[in-house]
């Protein structure tokens, strides 16, 4: 038994055997055709063109019918590819010259295409070297024609691969697949789109689970959690059983709640709110009766065009927002750039960037990009309840700086004769230990506060979770955290103003009760936890769990604070 | 034979999707087109040869058209490049 972690990109777990995507390419090997056979293996060559120019025109219109339209600009370009006659025509000149089969040929001509794609310095044309790959993969498929047979009626098969390809999208979509597992991709990429439409256990970005993964092995693979179990033991296997039942009805279970207010039994008010990334996953918002979206992550719609946006295409955005999402508050992240996230166009200076330039750091020293950003907000929040959320603030002086950019962007609306809404809120993430533990300042000058966990814990322990060496002393109930956070929400009660929490924490149930207990009245999460953290609401009594709260806030050993949390929740 | 210099005026230059509308237009004719940049000359009916010239905004290219329906070719070729190549931008 072997455990592979990787990122969950869509939830659910699933039992059954491995059935690997080959890297057809690495098969390819050179042999020699006779005279007479030449006219026959470029008709094989032209063939396989054929064939995938067919599916991707099929799978085109598939994905209209199925509004997944941002797929169809990755089938585009396929095709411009396939079109090309440096793929289409050039392979047919080497087959008749060096009389060698076609997807030889083929593999000839695709290196020497990636290696001139390899020297051009502009990394977004440089990168569609990976759509060239992909035809050419798909092609020696066909061509090699062993991939159809191995496809066929298998039930309960997990795909594994280095990657997923539209191509090979359209024959998953129909077919028996019960979840996928990929070497490379994180939340955005095909595969995490393609898992959540079709609402399969996902993990992405194992790194090597592929050359760990044999054919026909037994794998689990837990979407929650991120992990690929490879050969299982049968205790492991029944556990995971009982968890996929459970899992399912729960599921039912959850879905009755989707209506109900969130209120502890003593009638405390609890508000949800979503935390979203792009505006195509807004329907959780208005499903399950939230107050709206807590944190919508800005870099990501950058992220997804490789560049910074102008004034208008952000207003565009940020409008429409506010028009699928008629009497909820949005509150919209300023850029958080640099440390993990960072846009092709930025500068990615130095080797320590969670300490860096980033954030609204980086927006203090590009003070167009962010006047840019605000105006547009501004302006949207004309239309709808918009606040402004500014992420990593460390000082007052930052706030003051912050502050006197809005001003301007104001004047400048204002001398543009642009609608603008002017007493659009303003709230600070607080995510740096400083400005936690100076919090009271912060929340007598803000509209309101968000603590962002995921930074603090970072901070606050000096530990980097992606780090394997380090990661098991990432800890979010580390005592010194929630002092900090118990700080933070005082603050606010104590200024009148409101406080959530955005980090992980807020979406995981069995935190739920503790953050209650110190006062939390305002949640924001993954929409896939809200439910799980709605019933934990439900079935709170915020008098009890306020003394509970108070004696883990003075508890130092690890141990002893687990098992209080733990019978806080029982 | 008809040649122009011609200045790409979108956002995003000649990327995936410009490149292929560009050459898509240009095997709409039977005359002989290239795009010299740079010292490089490329088929302007072939996508990718296109694509790696990584034109950006604001480049300028020469346009070398050969054959009976050449000012055709230029008119529509100069059509798309003024219209942004439908990206709005």
């Amino acid at each position: 038994m072997l455990i592979v972690s990787g990122i969950p990109v869509s939830s659910g777990v699933a039992i059954g055997r491995a059935y690997i995507l080959a890297h057809a390419l690495n098969e390819v090997e050179p042999y020699n055709i006779s005279k007479r056979n030449i006219s026959n293996e470029i008709k094989r060559f032209n063939q396989a063109i054929k064939q995938l120019k067919g599916e991707l025109l099929g799978l085109k219109k598939e994905l209209k019918k199925n509004k997944m339209s941002e797929y169809g600009s990755f089938i585009d370009v396929q095709l411009a590819i396939i079109n090309d006659p440096k793929i289409s025509k050039n392979p047919l000149d080497l087959i008749k010259k060096s009389k060698q089969n076609a997807e030889w040929a083929l593999k000839v001509q695709m290196e020497e295409i990636i290696n001139k794609f390899n020297s051009i310095e502009n990394s977004y044309i440089r990168e569609r070297k990976n759509d060239i790959y992909q035809v050419c993969e798909t092609l020696i498929k066909y061509l090699i024609g062993h991939e159809s047979k191995q496809l066929s009626n298998d039930k309960n098969r997990i795909i594994v691969a280095h990657d997923i390809s539209p191509a090979d999208a359209l024959k998953f979509k129909n077919s028996n697949n019960i979840a996928f597992v990929t070497d490379i991709g994180g939340t955005t990429s095909h595969t995490a789109i393609l898992a959540k439409s079709i609402n399969i256990p996902s993990v992405v970005g194992t790194q090597n689970a592929k050359n760990l993964i044999s054919n026909g092995d037994n794998l689990i693979v837990d979407g929650d959690h991120g992990c690929v179990i490879i050969n299982p033991t049968d205790e492991v296997i029944n556990e995971y059983k009982l968890k996929q039942n459970i899992y399912e009805l729960e599921s039912k279970k959850l879905l009755s709640l989707q209506k109900i207010t969130s209120k502890t039994i003593d009638k405390v008010s609890v508000n949800l709110y979503v935390n979203i990334e792009d505006t195509n996953n807004i329907d959780p918002v208005m499903k399950n009766n939230t107050k709206g979206v807590g944190l919508f992550r800005t870099e990501f719609i950058f992220m997804d065009k490789h560049r910074m946006l102008d004034e208008n295409e952000q207003f565009t955005i940020y409008r429409n927002l506010t028009k699928a999402l008629p009497n909820k508050t949005i509150t919209i992240r300023t850029l958080d750039s640099g440390g993990d996230k960072v846009i092709e166009h930025m500068p990615n200076t130095n080797q320590n960037p969670a300490l860096g330039l980033r954030a609204i750091r980086f927006c203090l020293a590009e003070p167009d990009v962010f006047i840019t950003q605000i105006k547009a907000l501004l302006r949207a929040s004309h239309y709808g309840d918009i606040r402004i959320l500014i992420p990593m603030l460390s000082s007052d002086n930052e706030l003051r700086q912050v502050k006197m950019l809005i001003e301007r962007a104001k004047d400048i609306l204002t001398s543009e004769r642009k609608k603008f809404n002017s007493k659009t809120l303003i709230g600070g993430m607080i995510e740096v230990p400083a400005a936690a533990i100076d919090a009271e300042s912060f929340a007598s000058q803000l509209d309101f506060l968000s603590i962002g966990t995921n930074d603090l814990i970072q901070y606050t322990l000096a530990v980097d979770r992606t780090d394997d060496a380090v990661s098991h002393l990432y800890d979010s109930s580390h005592p010194a955290l929630l002092k900090l956070i118990k700080v933070v929400i005082d603050a606010g009660t104590k200024a009148g103003i409101e406080v959530s929490l955005c980090g992980e924490m807020a979406g995981d149930p069995k935190l739920t009760k503790l953050l209650i207990g110190l006062g939390l009245t305002n949640f924001s999460m993954h929409p896939s936890s809200l439910l799980k953290v709605k019933k934990v609401i439900l079935e709170s009594q915020f008098s009890k769990l306020k003394s509970k709260a108070k004696k883990i806030l003075n508890t130092h050993d690890k141990i002893e604070i687990e098992n209080l949390i733990n019978n806080l929740n029982n | 034979m008809i040649k122009k210099i011609l200045t790409i005026k979108n956002e995003l230059g000649l990327h995936a999707r410009a490149s292929n509308k560009l050459s898509t237009e240009a095997a709409k004719f039977k005359s002989k087109i290239e795009i010299i940049f740079h010292d490089q000359t490329v088929d302007c009916k072939n996508m990718m040869d296109i694509l790696l010239l990584s034109i950006g905004i604001h480049d300028s290219f020469t346009i070398k058209i050969s054959g009976t329906d050449e000012k055709k070719a230029l008119e529509s070729i100069e059509k798309l490049i003024n219209n942004l190549f439908g990206e709005g931008k």
